[in-house]
């Protein structure tokens, strides 16, 4: 839950990036760690096995004055995506106020996606929480490898809903959509404390309020 | 949420609680890994990074404990070899960390952090009373023109 200090005047957000193994959640953060430029950004930490997969948790933080008065502290946060590690999965949701769920390209992994996607909401459950109630936006990941899953097939299996998330294709390792993908939910979260806010911002972002981009495009929303 | 009045109350009962217990460092930080309120001094560490990761421990350690039917776990200690770390559970979903050194020990530093938490328990129950009252933030713009929030 977002932690407003009137103090230090200081809004903090916890976004975390989930996903099944390997799809490239802390390609995500590894690139935004060099990426981003203007926004104070922290250092990146990794808690990862010597084999580089994530054990528990890889942590990026950004600071930036996007809220007039505030400074707006984005806690960015991976989960590890092996199975056997549901309970820290559990563990780093705890306190989520946006997530970015990564999809895998590859055919071959469609299945790992599904369950993966099923296991969110399972978890989510378990913190008292649903997609209904928290901002998420959806990255297809990969979009440069030859057997890639095509874009309508991935948002009939992941985005087929009244309430279309916001999707955008990425290909993290160089540094395609990776932004665009945050920056989305980053203002979806934003949108929260508008005066004037969307009446469906709360969840999902509805196709007809949320600026999207006409043609499908690395980088680019997915129309 | 925090007003200006909690957070002085709070760094205020953290500033007396490191005078006692002669600490070094000690942070009122929630579950979720994020930092309320903090006083001492840690040199150049990320207090960001440093909320993090002692969220994170403490929630796999309170977690390992849970399965065993541990159900009484408030306080997780690490020693190390000149810095030790006490985190201590708080009502809210936030715990106390501290960050002590050679110059106290344990038992001084336990004792004093059983005492600051039930004042800090207070607070944050008080800080709670007043956000169920309080009118949610509410700022001008719609925030979700194309305009980037992160660059």
């Amino acid at each position: 839950m977002a932690f407003i200090n009137y103090s230090s005047r200081e809004i903090q957000l916890k976004i975390v990036y989930y996903g099944p193994a390997l799809c490239g959640k802390t390609t995500n953060l590894i690139t935004l760690h060099e990426q981003v430029t203007h926004a104070q950004k922290g250092e990146l930490v990794s808690l990862a096995t010597d084999a580089d997969r994530t054990l528990f948790f890889d942590f990026l933080s950004l600071n930036t004055k996007t809220l007039p008065g505030f400074t707006t502290r984005f806690q960015l946060y991976t989960v590890p995506g092996q199975s056997i590690y549901n309970t820290t999965r559990q563990l780093v949701l705890k306190g989520v106020d946006g997530i970015i769920f990564v999809v895998d390209s590859h055919w071959e992994r469609m299945a790992d996606n599904v369950e993966s996607f099923a296991n969110l909401q399972e978890n989510l459950v378990e913190n008292h929480l649903s997609l209904v109630q928290i901002p998420y936006v959806l990255q297809y990941n990969k979009r440069d490898i030859p057997n890639a899953a095509p874009i309508n097939y991935l948002e009939f299996t992941f985005n087929n809903r009244a309430n279309r998330a916001l999707a955008f294709e990425a290909v993290a390792s160089t540094g395609e959509g990776v932004l665009e993908t945050l920056n989305a939910c980053a203002r979806l979260l934003l949108a929260k404390y508008s005066k004037t806010p969307n009446s469906n911002v709360a969840g999902i972002a509805p196709t007809a309020s949320v600026p999207r981009s006409g043609a499908s495009m690395r980088g680019g929303a997915v129309a | 949420m925090l007003t200006a009045e909690d957070q002085l109350a709070i760094e205020s009962q953290l500033n007396d609680f490191l005078r006692k217990s002669e600490a070094q460092w000690s942070a009122l930080v929630d579950k979720g890994g994020n930092l309320f309120a903090q006083s001492g001094n840690t040199g150049s560490l990320d207090l960001s990074i440093l909320s993090a990761l002692a969220a994170g421990s403490f929630a796999a350690t309170h977690e390992l404990a849970r399965r065993l039917g541990e159900s009484e776990f408030s306080a997780l200690y690490h020693e190390g070899h000149g810095h030790h770390i006490l985190m201590s559970a708080l009502h809210f979903e936030c715990l106390l960390v501290t960050v002590f050194g050679e110059r106290t020990n344990i038992g001084l530093v336990r004792f004093y952090a059983q005492q600051a938490t039930s004042a800090l328990n207070g607070h944050l129950r008080q800080a709670h009373e007043k956000e169920v009252r309080m009118d949610p933030l509410a700022l001008e713009g719609d925030f979700l023109s194309d305009t980037a929030a992160i660059s």
